[in-house]
């Protein structure tokens, strides 16, 4: 004799172990699959047959996994690689203003020098500040989840590495010319990199999900 | 059979009118759409999800979870202002390519007549 509660509990069973995860979206799915066995109890079918049709309507778990997947990284995730993306931007941002804040006050300069280090340290922030809203436009749309992550943590690691080993240690050519704008130019050049860089994982997120690859409504329900 | 490319392209404007009408959940939109399209529009269930839930990464709805009448838990989607703004832009490009079909439907008509 076919028993309901049992039955929808095999097909949780079947959708965890084909990847579809829980809470979302197997709790949207099977809340879905009780309201259609509902309809289709209600116009005089019986139970086994309403959820024979649900079921079937409600589609195979590998194709809705495929599906999903799609979608990329959960809103978590996205959260975190924004953050990592923000945090480099933050810290390519603030740390050139340390090394001109005391060049921009200094008495023995005059105007026009301060004026053109302030007209460089603008051109910084605005490089990183556009990069950030806009370089998804010129990054691929990587949908394969696994790779796209690797990229960004290959671009975060890279930020680091280039922070410890590069950042605060400038050639020593470039110290010995003593041409304090050279200096500003090279570090706010760095700077900026490590932005850039730190910015590409939550572009390649963006640049996912505007590009997204088609999403596939018909897919086969047998 | 409508063609999959055409249905799948049209799953988003669909949506994002059905809940410029008010807040919706999953299987009322389904219901909705079988019905207003006759069937022909033959959406699998399952699928709609991921499409709901990639316009929400977008930012174009949200969702929070309810009850139904029954008690059953329920997830209710509804526009944000971002997808208003799409919606309004899926329109415009909707009716520019039905208005040029309309507009080489009518001239072959009057060639045939």
């Amino acid at each position: 004799m076919f028993n309901l509660e049992p039955s929808i509990t095999e097909w949780r069973r079947q959708m965890l172990a084909a990847g579809i995860q829980t809470p979302v979206p197997l709790e949207e799915l099977e809340s879905h699959l009780r309201e259609e066995i509902e309809r289709q109890t209600k116009s005089g079918l019986s139970a086994q047959q309403a959820f024979g049709i649900a079921a079937e309507q409600i589609g195979q778990a590998p194709e809705l996994k495929r599906e999903f997947k799609k979608i990329g990284a959960p809103m978590e995730m996205q959260k975190i690689i924004k953050l990592a993306g923000v945090i480099c931007a933050g810290f390519a941002l603030f740390c050139p203003l340390f090394m001109f804040l005391p060049f921009l006050l200094a008495h023995e300069l005059n105007l026009m020098t301060k004026m053109l280090g302030l007209a460089v340290y603008a051109t910084i922030i605005a490089t990183i500040v556009l990069s950030w809203e806009y370089n998804q436009k010129l990054l691929p749309a990587i949908h394969n989840q696994l790779l796209r992550r690797a990229v960004g943590i290959v671009c975060y690691a890279g930020c680091l590495l280039w922070i410890r080993f590069v950042l605060f240690h400038l050639p020593a050519g470039v110290l010995h010319t003593r041409n304090i704008f050279l200096v500003l130019f090279i570090f706010g050049l760095e700077c900026t990199a490590i932005a850039i860089l730190g910015g590409i994982g939550h572009g390649l997120e963006k640049a996912a999900r505007e590009k997204s690859a088609p999403m596939d409504l018909s897919a086969s329900q047998s | 059979m409508i063609r999959k490319e055409l249905v799948a392209a049209s799953a988003e404007p669909l949506i994002l009118s059905l809940l410029a009408k008010g807040e919706s959940y999953g299987y009322a939109i389904i219901q909705e759409i079988k019905a207003r399209s006759d069937g022909k529009l033959n959406w699998t269930d399952g699928m709609l999800y991921p499409v709901l839930h990639r316009m929400e990464h977008r930012g174009l709805i949200k969702s929070r979870w309810g009850e139904s009448e029954t008690g059953r838990k329920r997830k209710y989607y509804s526009l944000k202002k971002d997808g208003k703004t799409a919606m309004a832009r899926h329109h415009e490009q909707w009716s520019l390519v039905h208005s040029v079909l309309a507009g080489l439907k009518k001239e072959q008509m009057f060639r045939k007549g």
